[in-house]
């Protein structure tokens, strides 16, 4: 399948960064009924009007389609772009640029869950925050620089990619999916478990009186474990989560528990 | 004064809103918001120490397939805002403004069903070939988002701030302390979170791994990141992921 042998390519740079940029805009009208699929065409738009310059009928038929339901991660939808671009520029059969686009969307959606949001997400924010936290205005800038040369870094990368690899890019795409999120979870838990240790403030004034002696609880806890008590609490959440609690219960749970272990003087 | 400055967190919140899922430079993440606001109301410090505090709260609380989590920009404008001008400890704000951006969230999602009716109109102007009227409906989807936030910053500070100080002032201490506890805690909600998306058998070891590397090393946060980097570059080269991708050698033990 040499999709990219095309020789009259149509597309220039100047399309498709444009709807690299257009595509930040892809959840402007997000809605629950067709969710990213106004900001999908909007991003797709840039090829559509130079490939179905003169053929009206053909571009209505492409936009009306591009209409229908669409969702994936913002920062990897520029692969898809890049491949869709490609399909529509050499005239493939429009089943077929619907098929590629709705086999896409969910195995890309997954890889951006996974290293988006659960890995460059906190590991980036957790820098910024654990400079903030002691009041060095480094923190933010921090943040907002490595997460923006990642996130532009992966958008300019998806357009060319998607639009030069053409279909090849899909088989790859597919099976990749699974290692980048299986390496993600391993960042991403790593650096979760250094963030229950650093960031979880449980600390325990018990006093025990045994006759003379006195026992700090927290001192003994500290001796069989540092930090024991955060973690068995993330622990306790990850349970009520798995029983299917919502986080807004969840945090109202949290809120209670806090008062009533303070008014008893458990913590 | 708290006109201006009100004006002023009302604007930065209409745009973070809308930053939240356009554009997403991630400004409106609590630990940016937390130094924006502050400097709005002249006690950065303070502002920079509660937007991290809230930051590692919403950490986990991201838009996963479609979930809605709590609000993290209203919850971290107003967080920030209550714990400068009623000098609230970070925990407690963070105590406070976690329920706030829960009551958000709701009012978003119902804005986000009636965004439905936008893509009808896209669909008339499709039919019509009408390109740009298609590209403006898109775009402009992100008026009434920013308008919203705006609106829900302002109100609470600019009428609700003396209000709110009084209110604050006359809660009994025992539930402040309680409030202080709870936003202690609540981290745990976020990293939680996490791991219900991530945590499989084979991969606890690692999170344990961080977690001992802290509690015992007292290793800093971006050393961790690198370990956890070149583990997975080890697990990578070393072809011993828990899940193989190379379906097609049809290899399944990992080890």
């Amino acid at each position: 399948m040499a999709y990219n042998s095309n020789e009259n390519k149509l597309l220039t740079k100047k399309e498709l960064y444009s709807m690299a940029w257009r595509s930040l805009f892809l959840q402007a009208s997000f809605n629950y009924e067709r969710m990213q699929a106004g900001g999908w065409v909007y991003s797709l738009l840039p090829a559509l009007k130079k490939i179905y310059k003169d053929k009206k009928d053909e571009l209505i038929k492409a936009m009306k389609e591009h209409l229908e339901f669409f969702n994936t991660h913002p920062f990897l939808v520029t692969p898809i772009l890049g491949i869709i671009a490609a399909m529509e520029e050499k005239g493939e059969d429009r089943e077929a640029i619907r098929g590629v686009k709705v086999a896409l969307m969910g195995p890309l959606g997954g890889i951006g869950d996974a290293i988006i949001w659960l890995t460059i997400l906190p590991i980036t924010a957790g820098l910024g925050a654990s400079l903030a936290i002691q009041g060095n205005p480094l923190g933010p800038i921090l943040f907002l620089v490595l997460f923006n040369i990642i996130h532009f870094g992966l958008v300019f990368w998806g357009i060319n990619y998607g639009y030069n690899t053409g279909l090849n890019a899909l088989a790859a795409l597919r099976t990749g999916a699974k290692t980048i999120s299986a390496l993600a979870s391993i960042v991403g838990l790593t650096v979760v478990g250094a963030l229950i240790a650093s960031y979880i403030n449980m600390k325990t004034p018990l006093v025990i009186h045994a006759g003379q002696a006195t026992v700090e609880v927290q001192k003994v806890l500290d001796e069989i474990l540092p930090n024991m008590l955060p973690l068995i609490f993330t622990l306790f959440i990850y349970w009520l989560l798995k029983k299917g609690l919502s986080p807004s219960k969840i945090i109202g749970i949290v809120v209670l528990f806090g008062i009533v272990a303070k008014y008893f003087g458990i913590f | 004064m708290m006109l201006v400055k009100a004006l002023l967190i009302a604007l930065y919140a209409g745009l973070a809103g809308v930053d939240l899922f356009d554009g997403q430079l991630h400004f409106h993440r609590p630990v940016v918001t937390g130094a924006i606001v502050g400097l709005i109301l002249g006690d950065f410090e303070k502002g920079l120490v509660v937007g991290a505090a809230l930051e590692l709260v919403f950490m986990g609380m991201v838009p996963l397939a479609g979930a809605q989590p709590p609000n993290v920009v209203i919850g971290g404008v107003l967080g920030t805002a209550f714990a400068i001008l009623a000098n609230l400890d970070p925990k407690v704000a963070v105590g406070l403004a976690v329920p706030f951006a829960v009551a958000v969230q709701g009012a978003i999602t119902l804005i986000l069903t009636v965004y439905a009716w936008f893509i009808h109109m896209a669909d008339k102007y499709a039919e019509e070939g009408n390109v740009k009227a298609v590209e403006f409906i898109n775009l402009a989807g992100m008026i009434p988002l920013f308008v919203f936030y705006a609106v829900v910053a302002f109100l609470p500070l600019y009428f609700g701030a003396d209000a709110a100080k009084n209110i604050i002032n006359s809660v009994p201490q025992v539930i402040m302390d309680g409030l202080r506890v709870a936003g202690g805690m609540m981290p745990a909600v976020g990293f939680a979170m996490l791991l219900k998306i991530m945590l499989k058998k084979e991969y606890i070891h690692f999170l344990i791994l961080g977690f001992v590397l802290v509690s015992y090393f007292k290793l800093p946060l971006i050393a961790v990141a690198i370990i956890g980097i070149i583990l997975a570059a080890y697990s990578y080269y070393n072809g011993n992921l828990g899940s193989k991708d190379t379906e097609k050698e049809g290899v399944s033990d990992g080890i």
